[in-house]
């Protein structure tokens, strides 16, 4: 047999093979790359229309009987600015005469207007007296008119906004008293039942704080039992299970982890429910083993030159650890760490389990104030019927990708710079 | 020729000095249940190279590790009988294996520079063991042991970049700058050269034999040519058992057992 | 790990030593029958095949070229150790011995065309009688020295050893007799010159046999008895 031409005639043939494969491995790559391009612009679509807020402006008279003498702050706390608003409106459409019509016109503002237009006047009393033009929050539903969001065209039946309703905010419109602007509100407040008050302030802070404590309690825990098990512990039976163990709970699935601090945390240690310090602690519990498998695997990938190094010099063993191999192997137990702590931020299942789903109005204060999280919020909010939540949901969801993206970015970072010391 | 592995053996020559810096004597070593090294007495004098050639796997680098006990980190590995350094037994409850690591500097095979800046590298152990007392002591002590060790003059401009990134020569040169920085009474080293090329192999075999004017040295390696140019005497290792011990003039020329003689004429391997 | 008893792990090292060797062998029997060559030119009277001689010993001169030129390449290349190196530097002398005992075996076959040649009155053969005798045993002694490094056989070493002690006697006694041969006949002096100067070299070619026999020792035993004692060494080639 022919060696020469028997080889020449495979290698076409492996060729051929090879190029199927890679061919292959670009489409799925490719398939991939359209679903996450699919995903991020239709959140990004929907996400950026929750950047800005429809705002109506109406004239107050602040006549001087409006609020109770003398005028002071707890007077003007007192004063009714819902009803001064009605008026104002009633004013402004002279021709709706209806108890019903009256209820769909005070509609067009958002409930909160009437606190909005209080703090302002607490800041400048002297305005009392006066008639002012202040921008106040539209509903959302006239929101999601102005944004289009809610199609005229369809039957009056159908549509959350009656025709009335429009032919009055396309009347504001005309005046000029209608405006589009940038929402800080989102950024600054905490939930609410109208969207257009509505923030993820106080979810973020709350999850600012859930993570902490985890990183505070998983981190420490999890390098000093990684470090005992991977350089000290001797090898028996007892290590082997432990090892096991934890390799187990790293795949336990993470409601357990919740279920786990609502029977030991909350139900026998009494702690309170709702609160970051529990939500903390339960997800350091599901994020130790991950932390200790990540440092181990660190750990044993120091190479054992430099650890026979540091002893041939005449270090004792703590010494070797410390001042060798922990620096060593600090780049890994940071990727490891920081990557799953980045999964607990993204973690809602065993936050429901123990009360983190609730509804919570007031930006947390410390890890011991009631409150929710991001990923937490994002299900409260798709699960909430109002058109005007589903844009701040995706907005939401944006928020927890550009969190989870930039932490992992500073992870690349500062492994960089831990690595380049050397 | 035939080798039995669990008999009695003499070993070949004579393996004892009248001035022993270190002294073995029966000594046995285990890993779980096996045995390692069998029955091995020698004597390291003062200021000689002892050069510990035998076949892979004869236990030659596991002899080596028991003079400072770097085989305690190995859990399974047990040693037995004497060695001393200096009438002080080293495996005794009272020698604290810090101290005698101090006294028994190691270079190993791979140049292990630690991830550190040069004068780092040198200025780790005296700091360790508190040998200088104010930073210009840790200073000298750092340029004497880089100018004993041959690389003061590469490297005193550099000493703040990284040890990892000089040359392969130079860096074994570097671990033995830091192995003497502490004042060692014994350089013990496994194979320094196995990765070096031959040049930067001669730079260290030269080093070797300045270093025995005051230092007591035990070399493990693989090139007979190596034990032969720098060593004064030469014990042979066969499956644990120190087969031949002698002057490394008539080792080479006219060993007495026959398996030294196959080993270093290559008849077997 | 495997004990192969013989062989080295180059094959090439064992084929370069025996190549060596079979060189070294090929010079002690080029060696010894130049000397034969030389004592049939002398008893045949034959200057022309003196002259052959004289130019065959060219190739013993190569021999020992070529061998010192393997000696070094395998020096150079494999870096012999124990008894592979003793083999080697005593291969070395041992091939300087063989190429000096055949300058010796040239200087017999000089004593042809001097005497036949150049001479109107040729010696008789019966005066010439000590010098094949002599020849014989020289001869015998390198034979056996060969033989000796052929088979690295110690006895064999001591025997030629010996010999040197016996051709010491031998000479003695050749020359006394030679004496009485002058004595008869004065017109003989200018031949017992020359043939007392071929015992010379007849006893050079001896020594040259009994030194193989040394380095011999030295490759078995690793000690270097060039200028120790016969007895001595005799002694510790029995022990």
């Amino acid at each position: 047999m022919n060696v020469e031409s028997t080889i020449k005639r495979t290698i076409a043939g492996r060729y051929r093979k090879e190029r199927r494969f890679q061919q292959m491995g670009m489409i799925s790559m490719v398939i991939g790359m359209m679903f996450l391009l699919w995903l991020l612009v239709t959140i990004v679509q929907d996400a950026t229309s929750a950047l800005r807020q429809t705002l109506v402006a109406v004239d107050i008279s602040l006549d001087e009987d409006n609020f109770d003498q003398p005028i002071n702050k707890a007077s003007i706390k007192s004063a009714s600015f819902g009803k001064m608003i009605k008026k104002s409106l009633r004013k402004d459409f002279p021709d709706v005469k209806k108890r019903k019509d009256k209820k769909q016109l005070y509609k067009i503002v958002s409930n909160g207007a009437e606190y909005a237009i209080r703090d302002s006047i607490i800041e400048s009393p002297e305005l009392i007296g006066t008639t002012h033009r202040f921008w106040v929050f539209a509903d959302d539903e006239i929101d999601m008119l102005m944004k289009g969001l809610i199609d005229r065209n369809i039957e009056e039946g159908n549509r959350r906004v009656s025709d009335k309703t429009i032919s009055w905010v396309d009347e504001l419109v005309a005046e000029g008293r209608v405006e589009t602007r940038f929402n800080w509100t989102f950024f600054t407040s905490g939930d609410s039942r109208d969207p257009e008050l509505s923030g993820i302030w106080g979810a973020m802070k709350g999850s600012i704080f859930t993570i902490l404590i985890t990183m505070l309690l998983a981190l420490p825990i999890g390098v000093a039992a990684a470090v005992y098990l991977q350089e000290f512990a001797p090898k028996n039976r007892f290590t082997d299970l432990i090892e096991v163990n934890i390799n187990n709970l790293a795949a336990v699935p993470s409601i357990i982890f919740g279920l786990l601090g609502l029977a030991i945390l909350i139900n026998y240690f009494g702690l309170p429910r709702s609160v970051p310090m529990v939500g903390g602690m339960v997800l350091a519990l599901m994020t130790l083993p991950t932390v200790i498998i990540s440092s181990r695997t660190a750990l044993a990938a120091v190479p054992p030159s430099i650890r026979e190094a540091a002893l041939g010099v005449g270090a004792s063993r703590v010494q070797m650890i410390l001042h060798h191999v922990l620096p060593l192997a600090a780049p890994g137990i940071l990727t490891g760490s920081i990557i799953s702590l980045a999964r607990a931020l993204g973690e809602t299942a065993p936050l429901l389990v123990i009360g983190m789903v609730a509804f919570i109005v007031d930006i947390p204060t410390g890890p011991d104030s009631p409150s929710t999280v991001l990923p937490v919020q994002i299900y409260l909010w798709a699960d909430s019927p109002e058109r005007a939540f589903v844009e701040r949901t995706s907005a939401a969801i944006l928020v927890l990708l550009i969190v989870l993206v930039s932490i992992n970015g500073l992870t690349a970072m500062l492994r960089n710079k831990v690595e380049r010391r050397w | 020729m035939s080798f039995k592995e669990n008999q009695e053996y003499q070993t070949v020559g004579n393996a004892f000095s009248d001035d022993p810096m270190i002294t073995c004597r029966n000594v046995d070593v285990f890993y779980a249940d096996k045995q390692a090294i069998f029955d091995v007495s020698l004597d390291i004098a003062k200021n000689e190279v002892l050069a510990m050639i035998g076949p892979s796997g004869c236990g030659k680098s596991t002899f080596l590790r028991c003079l400072n006990r770097m085989n305690d980190t190995i859990d399974i590995c047990r040693v037995s009988g004497e060695i001393t350094l200096h009438n002080e037994n080293i495996h005794s409850r009272e020698t604290d294996v810090v101290y005698l690591r101090a006294r028994v500097g190691m270079v190993f095979q791979k140049p292990n520079p630690f991830p550190k800046s040069v004068y780092e590298n040198v200025a780790y152990g005296p700091r360790l063991h508190g040998l200088a007392e104010t930073k210009s002591d840790l200073n000298e002590i750092v340029e004497s042991s880089l100018r004993r060790a041959g690389l003061w003059k590469e490297v005193k401009d550099r000493l703040e970049q990284a040890g990892t990134g000089l040359s392969g020569g130079q860096q074994q040169r570097l671990c033995i700058a830091r192995a003497i920085a502490i004042q060692p009474e014994v350089i013990l080293m496994d194979e320094p050269c196995s990765a070096l090329d031959p040049i930067a192999t001669s730079v260290i075999e030269e080093l070797i034999d300045e270093l025995k004017q005051q230092y007591s040295i035990c070399i493990v390696t693989h090139s007979m040519q190596q034990a032969a140019r720098v060593s004064q005497r030469t014990a042979y290792f066969h499956l644990g058992k120190l087969i031949e011990i002698g002057l490394t003039d008539d080792i080479f020329t006219h060993p007495v057992h026959e398996l030294t003689e196959g080993y270093i004429t290559g008849r077997f391997g | 790990m495997k004990i192969q008893g013989e062989g080295h792990i180059f094959k090439r090292f064992d084929q370069e030593m025996s190549h060596l060797h079979s060189v070294v062998l090929d010079m002690g029997k080029l060696a010894v029958q130049q000397l034969a060559d030389a004592n049939g030119t002398l008893e045949k009277a034959d200057v022309d095949a003196a002259h052959q001689v004289i130019t065959n010993d060219a190739r013993l001169n190569a021999l020992d070229i070529q061998a010192d030129n393997e000696i070094t390449n395998i020096i150079a290349r494999r870096q012999p150790m124990a008894k592979d190196l003793r083999e080697i530097i005593a291969v070395g002398k041992i091939v300087a011995d063989l190429e000096r005992a055949g300058d010796e075996a040239r200087k017999i076959a000089g004593l042809t065309i001097r005497f036949f040649k150049t001479s109107e009155n040729p010696p008789r053969q019966e005066i010439l009688e000590d010098i094949y005798a002599l020849s014989d045993f020289v001869m015998e002694m390198l034979t056996m020295s060969m033989k000796s490094f052929d088979d690295l056989d110690l006895a064999l070493a001591g025997n030629v050893l010996n010999d040197s002690l016996k051709l010491d006697n031998k000479l003695q006694s050749t020359i006394r007799r030679l004496s009485t041969f002058i004595m008869e006949d004065a017109r003989n002096v200018g031949h017992f010159v020359d043939i007392v100067l071929g015992i010379r070299a007849l006893e050079r070619f001896g020594g040259h046999a009994k030194n193989i026999a040394g380095h011999i020792v030295f490759i078995k035993s690793g000690e270097d008895v060039r200028h120790a004692g016969l007895e001595d060494i005799l002694a510790r080639i029995q022990a």
